[in-house]
């Protein structure tokens, strides 16, 4: 081992170093930014997280597994995960050896930035020795990993469909600097190590190459160049990195122990919403996950559009695709990083300000409570439900055909969950009718309280504080009921294909009871898309600003995706599911207590 | 080709006035309809307003006046091809036909009151439509009908100009047949209260006004300005209506013994099937396109094609007779060349 320099020093570092102490400082100061605009307790969460030794032992395993294995990409598509592995894991894996390479050979230089980058430039070492030989194995096969995965890189870029993303999204001009530079980085690495192969050793990759590079290019002139060609492409992507989608390197590393913390989005731009903004790579998976993108005109309104419109500051945009969004919640559920679309988007909602603000403190409960009163067992139809009589008849039918007792608390009257107000953003609203159901239902007595629709269901356990009440999906109660052998069901001969409601299935993670019951009440067949990859039905309540004619494409979009099962029918657990099916579905739609009815003989 | 054969696609009182005409204007027609008797939804109707005209006596009068004339019951039209100057026509009886020109008076079909489920029909056991209560004016057969009413609630606009029910256009007919059958009903029995809930009231045919204030002066029905929002049904079960009155500006409630419901008109389910054959356009509101909707409303876009009544837009009975003769005339016209 030889040093070829004695200063340790050549000027073709200079572009890199720049480029480097730029995103060092660049994301130093977007963490104090950041951590500024927490709320106090917030920080305090996040900062005693950070030393406490469980949580900390997480940020680092899952900032391993998602940054640089992507193990959540790998389980979803093995040529994306494979690509984005080998350049994180491997661009990882060669600054790892080059700070070892460094600590081995010469530990006094540890603390220059760009030794380690540079060290076959710098060092003379030869790969006959053991620590050569290995080191410079090592170094080359994870080269050879990082080509790999760029070489797959640039055919996605060209044939998306290879790797079964249909749509992708259009790069803005800055990304593509940012892409083509990163492009550009391992190739150059390869060229300008190769030209100081015969010089500073190497290994299967880089000498073979340095031997034909010899055979044409006689002298040793091309070697510095190509060390600066390196330098400038690592400067260049480094300098446009805090703009462009490459921000998702950093920013996710500071999202996961966020979340970890347990911090949750409170101001549609700040804080911990921005560390998600920031975070997500644009990759484009949710355009095809988004139901809305059935009708190109709404591409642009996926999450991954707002996430870039909310960086760019455009109010306009901003402020229309968060109407827009009907909160089914896909894009959350197939996202590798997990921005939480829906609640960037609700937070958005509630930064409006509304000349009148509804009061509902004056709403008197007594003959609701009255009505209430009678039974341990509550069942809370909802608004929905009411206008879909066809789903509380056959509730009403199971409950007496399993003998129990029970209260249809909002049969003639009742008031609505919130949960409307609390998706267009009016939680201060929502909560005021969250209070007077609370006050129903506490002092009615009873022990369960029973929802057949999942948008209450989703609220009820999110927001309502419930003491001593029981609260469960009717799904998971008929469940119950059969189980201790209360509800006796037929198998029919209906075939039934099961929708998964948005609310229920990726809002309250209930996907397994729902096919259980059918399957015992009927034949059960699965669509395509099914369980967190179901597709909204178009009807929901999310959407400030979709027509009926945008929401219809949708819906069609929705059954083609049923009618492949070649079930006779559809069962789905929304009374929304089934009003918006039923306008346009060939099949018939029916709701799973009108399934388990009809197969109940009591 | 040298015959006078003309196709009538739809046997109701479109295509019979049509046949008719026809004849007398030297044609041959023929008359094929799918269902299993002459007269459409005319014929299951009992009285016609504004003369309060015996629906079956006006469809055995113009049956009366087909004699002769060839009509295929329980059959439709299996394929249509058009020829240089006339159309082959295949029939599902197997029946193989030359003629110039083909008349379709397909008409409409009712919006399935089921589709609103708020309303309940289907679930609730009084819950019945316009359609149904002139089945039982006529026949007296309806069990969900009993035999006390104090209470008859009429809902108007039941999948008409609702877009949450895919049909955005008004039905026409429907105010009139409400305030018809509120009158019908406030005969049978006179102690009932009736309750008209509407969005507003198209009254705008020829006495239909007079109607709308007799059935206020002298029948004593309610009309309130608002839509039905929900129905529930009682333990005994009558059903319990939840509305606004939107004059008043309060919520209404009110418990009826029985719910009609003035389900609109939607177009027939095989008139784009049929349009394809001679592919004649589709409008966009599911009915066919005439090649204008003032002058030429009897005409498609493509020649010796044809319309008459409600498979070009909803329609009341005169307006269907109406048109049918002067489809008539026009295709005796394109016959003689006479475009």
């Amino acid at each position: 081992m030889r040093e070829r320099f004695a200063t340790g020093f050549d000027p073709f570092v200079l572009p890199f170093l720049v480029g480097m102490i730029f995103v060092l400082g660049y994301c130093a100061y977007g963490i104090f930014r950041i951590l500024f605009q927490l709320s106090r307790q917030d920080r305090r969460k996040f900062l005693l997280s950070l030393i406490t030794p469980s949580t900390a032992l997480k940020n680092i395993w899952d900032i391993f597994a998602n940054c640089l294995l992507h193990v959540k990409l790998w389980k979803r598509n093995r040529m994306l995960g494979f690509m984005h592995s080998s350049i994180a894991f491997g661009w990882f894996m060669i600054i790892l050896l080059g700070h070892i390479e460094v600590m081995v050979y010469c530990p006094e230089r540890v603390r220059l930035l760009y030794y380690p980058i540079f060290f076959n430039y710098f060092v003379a070492e030869n790969e006959s020795t053991i620590g050569g030989a290995v080191l410079f194995f090592l170094m080359d096969f994870f080269l050879l990993l990082i080509l790999t995965g760029i070489a797959l890189a640039m055919i996605k870029r060209v044939r998306s469909r290879i790797f079964g993303m249909r749509r992708t999204t259009r790069p803005s001009a800055l990304d593509r600097v940012g892409l083509y530079s990163l492009w550009a980085i391992f190739p150059l690495r390869l060229l300008a190590e190769s030209f100081t192969a015969h010089i500073s050793g190497g290994s299967f990759l880089t000498i073979p190459a340095n031997w034909v590079f010899r055979q044409f290019l006689g002298n040793d002139l091309n070697m510095l160049p190509t060390w600066w060609a390196y330098s400038i492409a690592l400067g260049v992507f480094m300098c446009v990195l805090p703009f462009t989608r490459y921000m998702h390197i950093p920013a996710e590393m500071m999202l996961i122990p966020m979340r970890n913390a347990g911090l949750k989005i409170r101001h549609p731009r700040k804080g911990f919403a921005k560390v998600e903004v920031l975070s997500c790579p644009g990759c484009g998976v949710c355009i095809d996950a988004c139901p809305m993108s059935v009708k190109k005109v709404n591409i642009k309104d996926c999450t991954v559009y707002l996430n870039r419109q909310i960086r760019r500051g455009n109010e306009k945009r901003i402020e229309e695709i968060s109407d827009k969004c009907l909160l089914c919640g896909k894009c959350e559920a197939v996202c590798q990083v997990g921005v939480e679309g829906p609640k960037l988007r609700i937070a958005q909602r509630a930064s409006r300000r509304y000349g009148l603000t509804p009061d509902y403190s004056g709403i008197d409960v007594a003959p609701l409570v009255a009505a209430a009163k009678g039974s341990k067992v509550l069942y809370f139809s909802g608004c929905m439900t009411r206008l879909t009589p066809s789903i509380g008849k056959a509730v009403t039918s199971l409950m007496h055909k399993a003998g129990v007792d029970f209260v249809w608390m909002d049969r003639d009257e009742g008031l609505c969950c919130g949960r409307p107000l609390l998706t267009a953003g009016r939680i201060d609203a929502a909560i005021g009718l969250i209070h007077k159901n609370e006050e129903i239902i506490l002092s009615s007595g009873a022990d369960t309280l029973v929802l057949s629709c999942p948008i209450c269901y989703k609220i009820f356990t999110e927001r309502y504080s419930l003491p001593g009440v029981r609260v469960v999906n009717y799904t998971d109660y008929f469940s119950e009921l059969v189980e201790h052998g209360r509800l006796h069901l037929t198998k029919g001969d209906v075939c039934y294909v099961y929708h998964d409601p948005c609310e229920l299935g990726r809002g309250c993670g209930i996907y397994d009871s729902p096919r259980k019951l059918i399957g015992q009440a009927a034949g059960i067949a699965e669509a395509p898309k099914t369980r967190e990859e179901s597709i909204c039905c178009g009807g929901s309540l999310g959407s400030l600003t979709l027509d009926f004619s945008q929401r219809e494409a949708m819906t069609r979009n929705a059954l083609k995706n049923l009618y492949e099962s070649r079930a006779d029918a559809i069962a789905t657990a929304c009374p929304l599911c089934l009003t918006t099916f039923s306008r346009y579905s060939e099949r018939p739609v029916r709701d799973l207590a009108e399934v388990l009815d009809a197969s109940c003989s009591g | 080709m040298d015959s006078q054969t003309v196709l009538i696609i739809g046997g109701g009182v479109a295509g019979m006035e049509a046949a008719r005409q026809l004849r007398l204007l030297g044609c041959e027609p023929v008359i094929v309809e799918k269902s299993d008797h002459l007269g459409g939804h005319v014929a299951g109707w009992h009285k016609l307003f504004p003369d309060m005209l015996s629906a079956s006596s006006l469809i055995e009068r113009m049956s009366e006046s087909l004699d002769g004339i060839t009509v295929y019951l329980k059959t439709q039209v299996a394929s249509m091809n058009r020829l240089k100057d006339g159309f082959s026509v295949m029939l599902t009886n197997g029946t193989g036909l030359l003629c110039r020109a083909v008349l379709i008076a397909s008409g409409f079909r009712l919006f399935e009151a089921s589709r609103k489920e708020e309303y309940g029909y289907g679930v609730y056991d009084r819950v019945i439509t316009n359609s149904d209560l002139e089945y039982w004016f006529n026949t007296g057969e309806d069990d969900r009908i009993p035999d006390n009413l104090s209470n008859i609630a009429f809902v108007h606009c039941v999948g008409s100009r609702d877009l949450k029910a895919g049909n955005p256009q008004c039905s026409k007919v429907c105010c009139m047949t409400a305030v018809k059958q509120a009158i019908e009903m406030k005969e049978r029995f006179p102690d009932a209260e009736i309750w008209c809930f509407y969005m507003d009231l198209r009254l705008f045919g020829k006495k239909y006004e007079d109607f709308y204030i007799n059935a206020q002066r002298d029948y004593g029905v309610h009309f309130v300005r608002g839509r039905v929002s929900e129905v529930s049904e009682d333990i005994d079960g009558r059903v319990i209506l939840k509305a606004e009155d939107t004059l008043a500006g309060r919520q209404v409630k009110l418990k009826a013994d029985l719910l009609v419901l003035m389900a609109g008109m939607l177009c027939n389910e095989d008139t784009a099937g049929l349009a394809s054959m001679v592919r004649a356009e589709v409008d966009s509101d599911g009915f066919l396109r005439s090649r204008d909707n003032i002058f030429r409303i009897n005409e498609s876009s493509r020649p010796g094609i044809f319309f008459a009544g409600a498979c070009t837009g909803t329609k009341t009975v005169p307006e269907t007779v109406a048109e049918a003769r002067a489809a008539a005339l026009d295709i005796r016209n394109y016959l003689n060349g006479n475009d």
